[in-house]
């Protein structure tokens, strides 16, 4: 898949000079990286949330005073993808 | 891997332990054994049997008022297991359930053989099971155990108890047929979870060959306590773990090897107390009882060990029942005279 996006990127971009277009792409390349690696930690988070919130859900179904902890359990995973998004700030 | 083809295991697990924080404990039966049935049926409308104390309450008075009141919250409890549960987990929770099935054909059966009053029997059934009260209704109304046994022609157990029917009619006696039902139900719970690699299912179905194990062995103890010549097979359950029939019934007419031959098994270690109490006294019935807190407490460690599992759910329902028949148990017993005293020794509390 990146090399696809390589592709296009190097095909769609205008070249002025040679050696600038080759600079383009491999400034681009780590960026778009980066953005999957987000994109797949908000995936994987999202699939730990799918268990911890039925969990939660059934719970506050019994008692509502679960609602805080349940809340607070189920967006945990959520820091995942925070951390993943500091990735975004490094490249 | 959907969850409605595996079953929503984390929703259902957590509905369950929340319900059975809400069980009644020590404390609570401490104090049912000093109450009056008034007293005991006041309590329960403040806590989860409200709705069914309120429901019957104008009809019945009394330890029948706590009886309906127990039977209805067990089977509305387990209709929500059902209703909660999707894929294979409501699978294995309605074979599960079918142990109210087996029950009710029994209680029903029994009650066609002693001529018992219809509305004597109708007390007894739990409606938890697959069947319907119509049909449970139509079961209460048969003539004669022939038609009981046509009846349930097309059922689970309508193959085994044709068979038992011309065994019942050679002897007479009632052992047959009540062991066909009970061989039949565990049959079909085992027959589902034979070929699994699943580890939770795995344990589950150790749990199940435990529960037949103590079955055997309490059936067994109960006939040698009686002193009666019935031959083991008669109503040995295949699919235990730890005692062929072989086993039993060798050691089945002397009390102690019997005794002896639960301490070398597995169970041996968990089960140490509930033997020292068997030695120390004659009681069937306090041994039965540590035998029943044993398998809850095997269950309950199965479920700490596989929480997304059936096994939650299993622990809840023995948990449940092993309440419904406390308190029945403390109402009758006070019905009954007894003091505060005897009927703490009818209690299982693990």
């Amino acid at each position: 898949m990146l090399e696809t996006i390589f592709d296009l990127l190097a095909n769609n971009a205008v070249p002025l000079q040679e050696h600038v277009s080759t600079d383009v792409v491999h400034g681009s390349l780590p960026k778009a990286a980066a953005a999957l690696g987000v994109g797949l930690a908000a995936l994987g988070a999202g699939i730990a949330e799918r268990g911890i919130g039925a969990a939660a859900v059934g719970a506050i179904a019994e008692d509502r005073e679960f609602f805080g902890i349940g809340l607070v359990m189920t967006v945990l995973p959520e820091t995942l993808v925070i951390l993943a998004l500091v990735v975004i700030f490094l490249v | 891997m959907s969850s409605s083809e595996t079953g929503n295991y984390e929703y259902v697990s957590a509905r369950v332990r929340s319900r059975r924080a809400y069980l009644y404990g020590d404390e609570e039966y401490r104090r049912f054994v000093r109450m009056g049935p008034g007293e005991i049926s006041r309590y329960m409308e403040e806590t989860t049997y409200a709705q069914e104390v309120n429901e019957f309450g104008a009809r019945y008075k009394g330890v029948d008022l706590i009886e309906y009141a127990l039977n209805h919250n067990l089977a509305s409890q387990f209709e929500d297991l059902l209703r909660w549960s999707e894929g294979e987990l409501y699978e294995h929770i309605s074979r599960y359930l079918k142990k109210f099935d087996a029950w009710n054909v029994k209680t029903i059966l029994r009650g066609i053989y002693a001529k018992e009053d219809i509305e004597r029997i109708r007390d007894d059934l739990i409606p938890a099971g697959e069947f319907k009260s119509a049909f449970l209704e139509q079961l209460i109304g048969s003539s004669d155990i022939e038609e009981f046994v046509n009846l349930l022609e097309g059922t689970m157990f309508g193959e085994v108890l044709s068979k038992g029917f011309r065994e019942y009619e050679d002897t007479g006696l009632l052992v047959p047929l009540e062991n066909a039902i009970d061989r039949c139900y565990y049959q079909q719970l085992l027959r589902k979870t034979e070929v699994v690699e699943d580890p939770s299912l795995v344990l589950y179905t150790d749990f199940l060959r435990a529960e037949i194990d103590f079955k055997n062995i309490m059936n067994a103890l109960r006939i040698a306590h009686s002193g009666s010549e019935i031959p083991i097979t008669e109503y040995y359950i295949q699919g235990g773990k730890q005692f062929t029939a072989a086993k039993l019934s060798s050691s089945m007419k002397n009390l102690d090897e019997m005794i002896s031959m639960i301490r070398e098994s597995t169970y041996g270690e968990q089960l140490s107390g509930a033997i020292e109490k068997l030695e120390g006294a004659d009681s069937l019935i306090s041994f039965e009882h540590e035998l029943e807190a044993v398998l809850l407490e095997y269950c309950d460690r199965l479920s700490h060990v596989y929480p997304l599992s059936i096994c939650p759910v299993i622990a809840f329902v023995l948990s449940k029942e092993k309440e419904i028949e406390n308190v029945r148990a403390i109402a009758r017993g006070k019905e009954a005279g007894l003091s505060p005293e005897e009927i703490e020794k009818q209690l299982v509390i693990s």
